[in-house]
């Protein structure tokens, strides 16, 4: 059914911090940043800010959850901006920077709050990414630890070896998602890869990080932070943005069953049962979309994407990524800040900036022209899915 | 193709709960003990309080096949882990186990990392690695 709050709440004015590639400043420095442009960008003052939650968690597994440092709680930017007006504050410990969102949304459209900051920061720790520290495996990772499944990425590289057996895919057809996305970087100025292309070649020389996935198949862990302004229509209206419009969300309501070891592969489910709930609420579906931002922690997230959220069929994702349909200026252009992989892993909350402002024309240089919907699944299809969809008006 | 050279390894040590200490007292006596649902047959690794297949409590830890099939794979490459450098490349594989159709993760010993691919049949290797702790690892099974 059709949500009843469609084009209710929308996306307001946007920050990113500087991104740098670990910890030259401290994080809530940045956070505080990130909130500062937000507020700045929507002509709001930071009295006007009545509304607060994050997501916090440190994804380098195994160092030291330091707040203000290695992650930046609701808690700690309260104490940072001494909003004088807040009155709704909280923060998630599951589906990621999505759930926040989903969050102030409920809350705007329960009158909790008026204007809600979403902010998410994001720690690199120095030194070689992976150097996990701890002589101990505990909870799940004692069964996966000891053999080398240390980081993410051999985690999540099982899967993709799995999927390409599955579908008897050819791995360097993978080349073509981080080649596209670099493009999109490329127009980015925020993004760390901004000055720095990424030719086939470098692409096809590049190292082998755990099979199937090579260097580039990965996103690039940097420092930084991302926050926006959500707030009702009617409000949203009055500010200096013109506003993207959410016409529906939705979050997984299946789901890989946590601590598994590798997976069954079974993102179709995890992944659909997000994007379902936001085609109904919208009253949208796959091919009304005219830009898409997919989560990419690894090349895999976003092409288990592709196929969960209906953009093409079960298998099928490599070869629907192929021949420019994927980039600006093609049928359905992805990523168009360069995602985790170019622009740098903020997680979610860069893709929800990306297409709030697609959908309010404020893209820059990378505007999809007359983007009338725009798509975002903010977390990985496999994991932890958030999925939106963000309009501009009339709609 | 040389093989990996585990000996330089210091792996992380896996840290029981009460929950899975039954896997390691298994493992410690050379079986393979996996989580049994009595009232719909399923079995899950790793341990969890609830049947993740009809909501029972109804566990046993039972003893399960030794043998299996590689699900999947990945050939670690990458150095940021210091402590398995020694061993770079290395094949990390993830294996059904017959009967049960557990995934249970290992390395692929004693063959190069070239060996690894889905469908390879994989049998169990018990390594002690601490007084405590020893590790289920897999062999070729032909």
């Amino acid at each position: 059914m059709v949500w009843d709050h469609r084009f209710e709440v929308a996306v307001s004015g946007v920050g990113i911090s500087k991104i740098t590639r670990s910890s030259e400043t401290p994080l809530a420095a940045l956070a505080v940043d990130a909130v500062q442009k937000a507020v700045a960008d929507s002509g709001l003052k930071m009295s006007d800010i009545d509304g607060l939650v994050t997501y916090a968690e440190l994804p380098a597994s195994g160092h030291a959850a330091v707040d203000g440092l290695t992650m930046v709680s609701t808690n700690a930017m309260m104490t940072a901006l001494k909003l004088p007006n807040l009155r709704w504050h909280m923060q998630n410990e599951t589906v990621n920077i999505g759930g926040s969102t989903q969050l102030a949304v409920n809350a705007l459209i329960a009158g909790a709050c008026d204007y809600a900051i979403v902010f998410r920061a994001l720690h690199n720790p120095p030194g070689q990414y992976q150097n996990l520290p701890g002589k101990f495996a505990q909870g799940n990772s004692q069964f996966t630890a000891p053999y080398g499944f240390g980081g993410p990425a051999q985690g999540l590289a099982v899967e993709y070896a799995r999927y390409l057996d599955r579908f008897g895919q050819d791995r360097e057809k993978t080349a073509a998602l981080p080649l596209a996305q670099r493009k999109h970087a490329n127009l980015t100025p925020e993004a760390y890869f901004y000055d720095t292309p990424l030719t086939p070649e470098d692409y096809h020389n590049s190292r082998m990080v755990a099979w199937p996935y090579r260097l580039y198949d990965c996103d690039i862990p940097v420092q930084g932070a991302t926050a926006y302004v959500l707030t009702r229509t009617e409000r949203a209206r009055d500010l200096k943005p013109k506003p993207a419009l959410l016409a529906g969300f939705g979050q997984r309501i299946q789901v890989e069953l946590n601590g598994r070891i590798s997976s069954r592969a079974d993102y179709m489910g995890a992944g659909g049962s997000s994007s379902n709930l936001t085609w109904e609420r919208a009253g949208l579906g796959p091919k009304d979309v005219d830009v898409a931002q997919i989560y990419d922690g690894f090349v895999g997230s976003a092409i288990y994407g592709f196929e969960a959220y209906g953009f093409c069929g079960e298998g099928e994702a490599l070869d629907y990524i192929q021949g420019g349909r994927i980039e600006l200026g093609g049928e359905m252009p992805v990523n168009t800040f360069g995602g985790s992989l170019s622009a740098g892993r903020l997680h979610g909350g860069w893709h929800i900036i990306e297409g709030a402002l697609q959908a309010s024309g404020r893209a820059g240089e990378r505007q999809v022209p007359n983007a009338e919907v725009s798509f975002v699944g903010a977390s990985g299809a496999n994991i932890n899915a958030t999925t939106f969809i963000f309009v501009p008006e009339p709609y | 193709m040389t093989m990996s050279d585990w000996s330089k390894v210091e792996r992380p040590i896996p840290m029981p709960t009460p929950l899975t200490q039954h896997f390691w007292d298994g493992a410690k006596a050379g079986k393979i003990i996996f989580q049994h649902c009595q009232a719909c047959d399923n079995w899950q690794h790793p341990p969890s309080p609830v049947c993740t297949n009809c909501i029972g409590v109804d566990l046993k830890f039972e003893e399960a096949a030794q043998t299996g099939t590689i699900y999947s794979f990945t050939v670690g490459f990458h150095g940021g882990d210091r402590r398995f450098a020694a061993a770079i490349p290395y094949a990390s594989i993830v294996v059904e186990m017959d009967g049960s159709k557990v995934l249970m993760a290992g390395n692929l010993l004693d063959v190069p990392y070239t060996e690894a691919h889905v469908g390879r049949r994989v049998k169990v290797v018990f390594e002690p690695l601490t007084d405590d702790i020893t590790l289920p690892q897999f062999k070729l099974a032909d």
